[in-house]
């Protein structure tokens, strides 16, 4: 009572100011000019601005548990999220995603898997990882189950970690490392999963024209959104955010709204997508594998779809990304083919003299030429017929971290939150992950009386992602680092450690279980 | 009893060694069971042999510097795991060694004919490379094929090695005595890096105090600098540069020509002529 | 603990001298809880100089610490910070003393009475279930009643009209309810009564606010050692978690001097506790059995109208 009438309500102002955390202190600092909110705002329980897998996944899992049923939610995406981004039953899309065995959990839970059109998803039982310089290999083999000197240990041990680890990946379901699904096919069941059951204001095809801090209050009594996010849509509609989710891409506005810095690096490389057709075909319950061999350049993948289709994701430098895009469709082939069975440097050779040398011509002696063998190349490794038109394509690789996942009303999930190098594999699974942690967050506040906006709720969301995510994209980067050496003790090194692992079940058994995603 | 035990130990032996990483257990055979060779000429060693070839033409080669077959021998067994390796991806990388790995061009007196070679124009290659097989009194055939090593195109990058060996002579214009060997060995050393061209300089021991104080004031200098600057020899299409000017070559490979040894050497004798021819009139 | 020799006490590190000295003196004012261990401190008949208004429970020293703390109740990182980790096992305990008595009606939507809502953390949180009709909190301290009414104003939710209501009043300006029916279904007293210096009457006099079938819930610390060194020692002197003088250790009640004072009242039924620990860096964290040395939940119903 005596200190509230002592201070000027202009020193009050400044001092309830200061009572806020500094990210939305600044903000209010950079949006205190802007355009002033003059209608009184519709408000939301919760906007999601991005109707990706990761924001779509959020917003259906929401709807699917009773704690959280009852929010008001708006979706916004600048897209049109109803058409459907899958080519027709000739072809399948260049952009695919192994889902984890966490995922494909997670997906099946919120019910949006039934959606899914399982005919063009692909599961896949083994997972060949070699070396393209030393030809050292670990394969992921469920049928392989030989035991090494340490099962032995591990049975010794009972209850280790090691035991737990084996255990793990053997109760779990051995059989599948993971699934193949395009994001399309996948973004599409989601959405169909929130039509059927309603409830969520879609605002796609609808560009957020910019987001500030609410309106001051009219007065001491009135309502107060001036900690508010508002978004304004064309149309000047305004929507204010008890929480604002950002799953809105790598340059997330609402990342930058909440003004939360975002670390990391630009590898230099680009990745190069397509969609293959491989010289035979495979039945629906044939066992599959997934192949990737780490070059120099970067790793290059061959992930199974079904039928005698396969989607490749060739990480390499920037030039040789432009230049393999540059390539007609048989010399595209023959390098893809190369890129899996020659010398690293027979690989750089054909792409920097592409003008000059035919690819097709080039593989064809080189193979006579190169000991497959001692290259680390399976003889069951299928051949690449033929490539579907328009297919390639490429995007820049980069990594990135966001310092925090939270602010005041905001969560950021998916690309929006971390990007990561793709030869994990990872991205999209801990999008997925994030949306599952963020779930749980908020029907535990909903279920405790918090306000899902603050930092009550949100904090056991960042405290359960961040680290986590921030350990898988390290081992990404240095897994990235170590394998663009491409000569020396470095390489021995690394080949000795395949070697290792592949001769230790448990550790493999804990290695696949964290591909997995299994927790 | 006895034949079931040591079956029973043979299997043991063969489970260990099934154990091994297959790079490993490659190269475990014995005598009795040699795998098959990798392409005519070949002949499989394992360890063992292989470290037993390489001190033994070690020792050869320095008793008997003019046993070209040991010195052979020892290239060979010295130049695995890494160092034909990477004269092999020197060439695979480089558009012309790559076209010399894709043809594989031998060079013998059948493919190169010595005649035309004579006829050609005066500080020509060729020309050069037939004068100096001719006042050396050799033939490209003098060279030992390969025998030792395992992959068929590390094979023919070790032949190709010794095939050029001559035309480096030529174009250095450095005689065939150890001094000018050693000279042109010193060389070979710092462009491709194999081993035995380093080793092939402990003959360095044999040579006379005075020419052994010159290789380290001349001609040693000169082979590092050269070797080291020049592209790789490997990567010269010979067989097309037959007709290309000796001094153009050497400027467009980077190699300055050495003071000529064979010169230096009659000056000397010469000198050592007159001086004893001096010394017996004042007798 | 032993009496403290004065040569030995002199040799102590003066931040430690200062705390077993307060520690010394705490034992020296606090009167044993009376010959009979189980009773909770008697209702003194005359004022104690402390108390200004007659009648009222609210301690003026109190008061005017709460006051100075006002600014920082919604602050995360500030004094109040663990009352808000604490606050998410009030509503699950509330819950699991529901759980022992016959289930209410599918859609009974419960009415609060929040005593000593403070800042309103707990008042906000219950407001904003599913389940609640109503809250009415009520806090004597102004200042704070002004940040909890402030802080409303930020949530449309809590701004609904008879959702969360707010009064600066004492407990006993609160109007009983005219009949039993329209009591609360639920009274809190979170961190209350170890603020209050006659507790005994104070809690009889809140049970008329009680529905029949409705619950009394609380929590408070006990009086030991341990809680001592944590709450007085720890988190006041050594962490400054929380601001000096925010407990008065030898105000603090054992649960089974509570659990007896209900069992004393016929028309209290079915006693529930719950011990809670906080572990740095996680919050808290629920321990069974630590109700009788550290911070505890309690609940008590008041028994149906029919039984």
């Amino acid at each position: 009572m005596v200190l509230a009438s002592t201070h000027p309500s202009s020193l009050r102002a400044a001092r309830r100011l200061l009572e806020l955390p500094p990210a939305v202190r600044r903000s209010f600092w950079s949006t205190a000019s802007a355009a002033a909110i003059e209608r009184k705002p519709e408000i939301f329980d919760l906007v999601c601005v991005g109707g990706g897998p990761a924001g779509l996944s959020l917003v259906s899992a929401l709807r699917s548990d009773p704690a959280t049923k009852g929010l008001k939610i708006a979706l916004v995406d600048g897209q049109d999220l109803t058409t459907s981004r899958t080519p027709g039953n000739e072809g399948f899309s260049n952009r695919c995603s192994s889902l984890t065995p966490a995922s494909l959990h997670f997906l099946k839970e919120i019910g949006a898997w039934n959606n899914v059109n399982n005919i063009r998803t692909q599961p896949y039982h083994g997972m060949e990882v070699w070396d393209g310089v030393s030809g050292s290999k670990i394969s992921f083999d469920p049928v392989d189950q030989t035991p090494g000197l340490l099962d032995s240990l591990a049975e010794l041990v009972p209850g280790s970690r090691f035991a737990a680890s084996k255990r793990k990946y053997e109760t779990g379901d051995p059989t599948t490392v993971a699934t193949i699904c395009e994001n399309g096919n996948l973004t599409a069941a989601l959405l169909q999963q929130l039509k059927e059951s309603g409830g969520v204001e879609i605002l796609d095809k609808t560009k957020v024209e910019s987001i500030n801090l609410g309106p001051e209050p009219e007065n001491e009594e009135a309502l107060d959104l001036s900690q508010w996010p508002v978004l304004t849509l064309p149309n000047n509609r305004q929507l204010a955010a008890r929480l604002l989710v950002g799953a809105d891409g790598a340059n997330s506005p609402v990342r930058q709204f909440a003004d939360i810095p975002s670390h990391g690096w630009d590898y230099g490389q680009n990745g190069v997508v397509a969609t293959l057709q491989l010289d035979r075909s495979f039945t629906a319950d044939e066992i599959r594998t997934a192949y990737q061999r780490f070059l120099p350049t970067g790793p290059i993948a061959l992930l199974p779809l079904p039928g005698n289709r396969a989607s490749l994701v060739w990480s390499t430098t920037a030039p040789f990304a432009t230049k393999l895009k540059q390539l007609s469709p048989p010399d595209f082939i023959a390098m893809v083919n190369a890129a899996f069975r020659l010398l690293p440097i027979d690989i750089d050779f054909m792409l920097t003299h592409h003008e000059s040398v035919s690819p097709a011509s080039e593989l064809a002696w080189r193979e006579t030429s190169t000991n497959s063998k001692s290259l680390g190349l399976l003889n069951t490794f299928p051949r690449v017929a033929e490539v579907q038109e328009g297919s390639v394509a490429s995007f820049p690789l980069r990594m990135r971290h966001a310092d925090t996942y939270t602010g005041h009303r905001v969560a950021l999930i998916g690309d929006a939150a971390h990007t990561v190098h793709p030869l994990a594999g990872q991205g999209l699974n801990l999008g997925l992950a994030d949306s599952e942690s963020l779930v749980k967050s908020i029907a535990y506040g909903m279920e405790t009386g918090m306000d899902i906006g603050s930092c009550w709720c949100l904090d056991g969301y960042n405290a359960d992602r961040w680290a986590k995510n921030n350990a898988m994209l390290g081992v990404v980067d240095k897994l990235q680092k170590l394998y663009s050496v491409g000569s020396g003790p470095v390489v021995w090194g690394r080949s000795l450690g395949l070697d290792l692992v592949n001769k230790m079940g448990p550790l493999k058994g804990a290695l696949m279980g964290a591909a997995a995603g299994t927790k | 009893m006895a034949s079931t035990l040591s079956a029973q130990r043979t299997g043991a032996a063969l489970h260990k060694l099934l154990r091994l990483p297959p790079p490993l257990r490659q190269r475990t055979f014995s005598v009795l069971n040699r795998p098959q060779p990798n392409y005519p000429g070949h002949v499989p060693l394992n360890f063992i042999e292989r470290g037993a070839l390489a001190i033994g033409s070690a020792f050869g080669s320095l008793i008997d510097p003019y046993r070209h077959d040991l010195i052979a021998s020892l290239g060979e067994a010295t130049a695995k795991p890494y160092f034909v390796t990477r004269l092999r991806h020197a060439m695979i990388s480089h558009p012309t060694g790559r076209r010399i790995l894709r043809d594989k061009p031998r060079i013998t007196s059948k493919s190169l004919s010595l005649e035309k070679l004579r006829q050609l124009p005066e500080n020509t290659v060729g020309r050069a490379y037939a004068a100096w097989l001719d006042s050396e009194g050799v033939t490209p055939d003098t060279r030992d094929p390969v025998r030792y090593i395992d992959d068929p195109e590390e094979a023919y990058v070790m032949q190709r090695y010794r095939e050029i060996h001559d035309f480096i002579h030529a174009i250095t214009g450095l005689p065939i005595i150890i001094e000018g060997e050693l000279a042109v060995k010193a060389f070979e050393f710092a462009n491709t890096v194999l081993p035995m061209t380093g080793l092939s300089l402990a003959a360095i021991v044999r040579l006379k105090p005075m020419e052994r104080k010159r290789f380290f004031e001349v001609y040693g200098p000169w082979a590092m600098a050269n070797g080291l600057k020049a592209e790789e020899m490997l990567n010269v299409y010979w067989e097309e540069e037959l007709e290309t000017d000796a001094d153009e070559l050497r400027a467009r490979l980077g190699i300055e020509m050495p003071p000529n040894l064979r010169e230096i050497r009659k000056k000397l004798r010469d000198q050592k002529r007159a001086e004893k021819i001096a010394r017996e009139g004042e007798k | 603990m032993a009496p403290v020799r004065p040569q030995s006490f002199l040799s102590l590190p003066a931040p430690l001298r200062r705390a077993v000295a307060s520690y010394s003196l705490a034992r020296a004012a606090y009167a044993p809880p009376l010959a009979n261990s189980t009773s909770i401190r008697a209702h003194s008949t005359e004022s104690s100089p402390h108390n200004g208004h007659a009648g009222s429970s609210v301690n003026e020293t109190e008061v005017s610490h709460f006051n100075t703390l006002a600014s920082s109740w919604w602050d995360p990182h500030g004094s109040s910070r663990l009352l808000h980790l604490m606050n998410q096992h009030r509503h699950p305990f509330i819950n699991r003393c529901l759980s022992t008595a016959p289930p209410l009606p599918p859609n009974h939507k419960r009415k609060y009475l929040d005593i000593g809502c403070g800042g309103g953390i707990f008042a906000e949180s219950a407001a904003r279930l599913a389940t609640t009709q109503s809250v009415t909190a009520v806090d004597p301290t102004p200042e704070v009643i002004a940040v909890a009414k402030r802080h409303q104003r930020t949530d449309p939710l809590l701004m609904e009209p008879g959702r969360l209501t707010y009064h600066n009043i004492p407990i006993e300006a609160l109007p009983l309810p005219t009949t039993p029916a329209d009591g609360f279904d639920i009274v809190s007293l979170f961190e209350v009564i170890e603020h209050i210096q006659q507790p005994a009457p104070f809690l009889r006099s809140i049970l008329q606010h009680l529905k029949p079938g409705g619950w009394l819930i609380g929590s408070t610390i006990a009086r030991t050692g341990t809680s001592w060194f944590t709450t007085k020692f720890m988190a006041e002197e050594v962490l400054q978690m929380v601001p000096r003088g925010t407990h008065e250790w030898s105000q603090y009640i054992q649960p089974h001097e509570l659990k007896s004072w209900a069992a004393k009242q016929p028309d209290l039924e079915g006693w529930q506790t719950m011990g809670v620990v906080y572990v740095p860096g996680f919050g808290w964290k629920e321990v069974d059995g630590s109700e009788s040395w550290g911070n505890y939940f309690f609940g008590v119903r008041k028994k149906s109208l029919e039984e």
